[in-house]
């Protein structure tokens, strides 16, 4: 039963094949014609070996048709299709063999054993290679275009078949034929005309005239073999490599004129030209394959930007150097810094390069203060919000104010130093606004144009406020402004006081008329020291032209102060009676160290004029009561000199031949000269230069009040027993002044301990015991 | 009260006692406080010495006072609290020894002393440090007129016997004080 049942269904089915396959033809004639069409067109179309890659077997195209028509209308296409690329398969072997026979041409190049230095420079020069990677191109396109069906199969049947080849081919390409596609698109670079290509190439990928490049037919061959969407990226890495390399060749250390916009004109002229050929090859026109290229041209501008960049963050360091000079590196990096996002890099590259290069003991302080404004400065200009700067000035600052003679720098500068000013590298620039510190300018927020400053942005204020603000407090700089005022003060002889005056002026508009009263009244001491000198000249003429100042507005000055002797002394009282008529209220105190005394030596032969500081004045004055002393008797003349000094003031008047030591600390006036010295007083007239006068320094001030608090904290441990830190620190509220941390504190406290003075336990601190 | 000076306000609150010291006293008494603080530290006088017991307050004092070379006392160190009433100076600081002190004007248990400059020769003029000062010349030559310990004033004229009796009660000064 159940077999007639599937008999019957078997010739059911079998009756409806026919019937399709015959087409209702009589007979079997259907059957026999689809029987033809189908192996005449397989037999067309079927895979050959080497033998038919040449030319494919001429073929009648109507016949064909005709087949194909057969074969469709028997809606057996698929079926014929599917057998087809079968084929395909089964003869890829074939192709396998050549690339085989190419690759390993190529790898010969690399891998094979090279005796002679000659043949492995030419291993350096990869250029004979690449020529086998083309030709294995050229043999896998022929490959596809003699299996390729005939266009009358239609579209689809054409990308089914392109698709299974490139699946086959990718399959059985080796890893190293990335390499070599790669070394491939380089050397494409270079394929300008025909004049710079290799010989191989219009020989294997002949071209018609009239194209825009000999690599034109390599470059649809590609297309053809859909290597060029599958190596995309590592077509545009050939364009990247070629981008960074030509940028570090000619830009590094290239500061003095702008390279950005030079390197975009190369790229515009090299690589984009080159880049039509994967990309643009069919444009019609320059806009449609500028269209074309836009994706890929932002792409390469990015990585132009990107690699300048990357090689000015390297360079950053030495481009502040060498500000101004760089001025226009600092300008493209701007430009770069605003397409692509490196200003992390940039802050990160910076800060490592100054820790390494500027924040050690071995820089000078004023080499750190003039890069730090060079820093200011440059990052200015690339980010006028001060963002970087922020981020970047941070440790400076730190590093500065542990420096102790910052503030000296910097006020030195302030005020414009000789030094400094003259040689015109001074911090300050001339012509910068002068603007007063700590004026913080409140948002106008009517302004339309209002935007919000970055959230890490720190004070935007001009460079001498920003060097002053590296302290908490502008009460430091205005003591170091006053001690260095009155140096200069002191130094100045010839009554000019016109630019300090000027200096002073220009610091009140800084630092506010309050702040600097103190050196406006010790400016005002010189001048009115002037004309009071002038009116006691008038009533009696002296010799001595003293300064007056007011102790309560000067710093401390150095006090080791000695009497005159003889003449000098006598000279000073007088002129004291005189001052006292003049100012009965007041009383003058010598500070008889400081300034200095022209005089003239009377010796029996000779006469020795020099200018001398007055301790001079006062020991050759003691030689002319008596021709010789000791080192000892005349400090005790003098009074309270420490003995160093007096050696130092007698060994000037030995170098003026004036004295002779004739045995250590034994000194003997020379009334008619040596033959060893006449030559010394040749040189006439001979100046004593003193050092800037004496002033009691912020540091020393600064130990002073140390000890002031020391003696607070030794009453406390004293009566309170053993105390912690912060007690001590608490504490010391009730010493005037007292404005430490508890860091300092510490130190301190620390210091102490090694001194001996305390011992601390569990941190209790503790006055050792006596 | 405008029209009344910080002197005369000062004035008016020393007669009548603490009740009328007004903000402004108070602030005049921690400046001369802290001015005789300054005093006191910057010349370390040998031997006294005091300080503040804690930062949040300039009337309790904490004092050392050593024993002067010479004396019966010498060697040894006293410990003595100061408590400065809120009207100081135009009244004098209570003193005691924390340090028990066998003494004849000092009390061996409660401390309290008897000296003139601190009851009734009292004057504005004295300071901290003169206060101390006396004190320790005390230490040295007590006044055995007006006794507060009988016995000592009674031994003080047999140094051995009065030294044992000293050295029974006095304890060294240790770090938890």
């Amino acid at each position: 039963m159940a077999t007639s049942t599937l008999c019957n269904q078997v010739a059911e089915k079998w009756q409806r094949s026919f019937a399709k396959l015959n087409r209702e033809k009589e007979g079997i004639t259907g059957l026999l014609e689809f029987t033809r069409a189908w192996l005449t067109a397989s037999d067309q179309l079927r895979p050959r070996d080497k033998s038919g890659l040449a030319v494919k077997p001429p073929y009648d195209k109507t016949k064909l048709r005709e087949c194909f028509e057969i074969i469709r209308s028997c809606n057996l296409h698929a079926v014929f299709l599917d057998d087809y690329l079968d084929a395909v398969g089964r003869h890829l072997p074939a192709i396998t063999s050549d690339i085989e026979f190419y690759m390993k041409m190529y790898e010969v190049h690399i891998t094979y054993p090279l005796p002679t230095f000659a043949s492995w420079l030419r291993l350096i020069q990869r250029e004979p290679k690449v020529e086998h990677i083309a030709m294995l191109i050229n043999i896998a396109a022929r490959w596809q275009r003699a299996w390729a069906p005939l266009p009358e199969m239609g579209a689809s049947a054409i990308s089914a078949f392109t698709c299974t080849f490139q699946t086959h081919l990718y399959s059985i390409l080796p890893p190293s034929f990335t390499e070599g596609f790669r070394d491939l698109i380089a050397a494409t670079f270079d394929f300008k005309s025909i004049e710079s290509a290799p010989d191989w190439l219009p020989l294997r990928f002949p071209c018609t005239p009239g194209v825009p490049r000999p690599d034109f037919t390599l470059w649809i061959v590609m297309q053809e073999l859909g290597l060029i969407e599958r190596y995309e990226t590592l077509i545009l890495s050939v364009c990247y490599e070629r981008i960074e390399k030509h940028i570090s060749e000619t830009c590094g250390k290239v500061w003095d004129r702008q390279v950005l916009q030079e390197m975009r004109d190369w790229m515009s002229r090299e690589v984009v030209t080159w880049l039509t050929m994967p990309y643009a090859r069919d444009a019609r026109s320059a806009e449609h394959a500028a269209m074309l290229m836009k994706g890929v041209g932002s792409r390469l501008d990015y990585h132009v930007c990107k690699t300048l960049a990357d090689l000015r963050t390297l360079e950053i360091f030495d481009i502040i150097i060498d500000y101004p000079d760089s001025r226009p590196a600092l300008d493209d990096l701007k430009e770069c810094l605003q397409r692509v996002d490196q200003r992390s890099q940039l802050v990160q590259s910076l800060r490592k390069a100054n820790r390494r290069r500027l924040l050690h003991p071995g820089a000078d302080t004023k080499l750190i203060l003039t890069q730090y404004v060079s820093i200011i400065r440059c990052l200015r200009i690339i980010d006028p919000q001060g963002v970087l700067l922020f981020k970047v000035a941070d440790p400076i600052r730190r590093y500065l104010r542990d420096r102790p003679d910052t503030i000296r720098c910097i006020v030195a500068s302030l005020v414009g130093d000789g030094e400094s000013g003259e040689s015109g590298d001074s911090l300050v620039d001339e012509n910068e606004p002068i603007q007063p510190i700590n004026q913080t300018q409140l948002e106008d927020y009517t302004d339309p144009n209002w935007e919000p400053e970055p959230i890490d942005a720190g004070p935007g204020n001009d460079i001498i406020s920003t060097l002053i603000s590296i302290y908490d407090s502008q009460e430091l700089f205005v003591k170091e402004l006053q001690i260095l005022l009155a140096q200069r003060l002191l130094a100045i002889k010839d009554g000019n006081f016109d630019r300090e005056r000027r200096n002073i002026e220009i610091l009140k508009i800084r630092f506010g008329e309050a702040a600097l009263q103190v050196c406006e009244v010790m400016l005002r001491d010189m001048t009115d020291s002037k004309r009071m000198d002038q009116h006691i000249q008038q009533q009696t003429a002296s010799d001595l032209h003293p300064t007056v100042i007011s102790r309560h507005f000067w710093p401390p000055l150095q006090t080791n102060t000695f009497t005159m002797s003889g003449q000098f002394r006598k000279i000073q009282e007088d002129y004291a009676n005189e001052f006292h008529v003049f100012k009965p209220d007041k009383k003058l105190v010598w500070m008889s160290h400081l300034g200095s005394i022209n005089l003239e030596v009377e010796l029996d032969d000779r006469t020795v004029e020099a200018e001398v500081p007055p301790l001079e004045a006062a020991l050759i004055e003691l030689f002319s009561e008596q021709d010789e002393w000791t080192v000892a008797d005349l400090i005790v003349n003098v009074g309270s000199i420490e003995r160093s000094n007096a050696v130092k003031a007698l060994t000037t008047w030995v170098e003026l031949g004036v004295l002779k030591e004739d045995s250590p600390d034994h000194y003997r006036l020379l009334k008619t000269a040596e033959e060893a010295s006449t030559r010394a007083t040749a040189r006439q007239p001979a100046v004593a230069v003193e050092e800037l006068p004496p002033v009691v320094t912020v540091q020393q001030q600064q130990a002073e009040q140390m000890r002031v608090f020391w003696m607070y904290i030794e009453g406390m441990l004293k009566n309170l027993g053993q105390l912690p830190l912060d007690r001590i620190q608490q504490m010391l509220k009730f010493a005037p002044n007292y404005d430490r941390n508890i860091d300092q504190l510490a130190a301190f406290m620390e210091a102490a301990r090694r001194e001996g003075l305390v011992t601390v336990t569990n941190g209790l601190w503790k006055l050792q015991s006596k | 009260m405008e029209q009344i000076s910080p002197t005369a306000t000062a004035r008016g609150s020393s007669k009548s006692t603490a009740t009328g010291s007004s903000l402004e006293a108070a602030g005049s008494v921690t400046k001369r406080l802290s001015q005789e603080l300054m005093n006191l530290m910057l010349t370390s006088p040998p031997g006294i010495s005091a300080f503040p017991k804690s930062e949040a307050n300039l009337f309790e004092w904490a004092g050392t006072i050593e024993g002067a070379t010479g004396t019966i006392y010498s060697g040894l160190t006293f410990k003595i609290s100061i408590t400065f009433p809120p009207n100081y100076p135009y009244v004098a600081p209570t003193i005691k020894f924390d340090t028990p002190c066998y003494h004849p004007n000092v009390d061996i248990v409660g401390g309290a002393i008897c000296l003139d400059i601190l009851q009734d020769k009292w004057s504005a003029v004295y300071s901290v440090q003169t206060i101390l000062l006396s004190l320790q010349s005390l230490l040295g030559e007590p006044n055995n007129a007006s006794p507060l310990n009988p016995d000592a004033a009674n031994l003080w004229d047999k140094p051995d016997e009065y030294k044992t009796q000293l050295m029974k009660h006095y304890r060294p000064i240790s770090d938890d004080a």
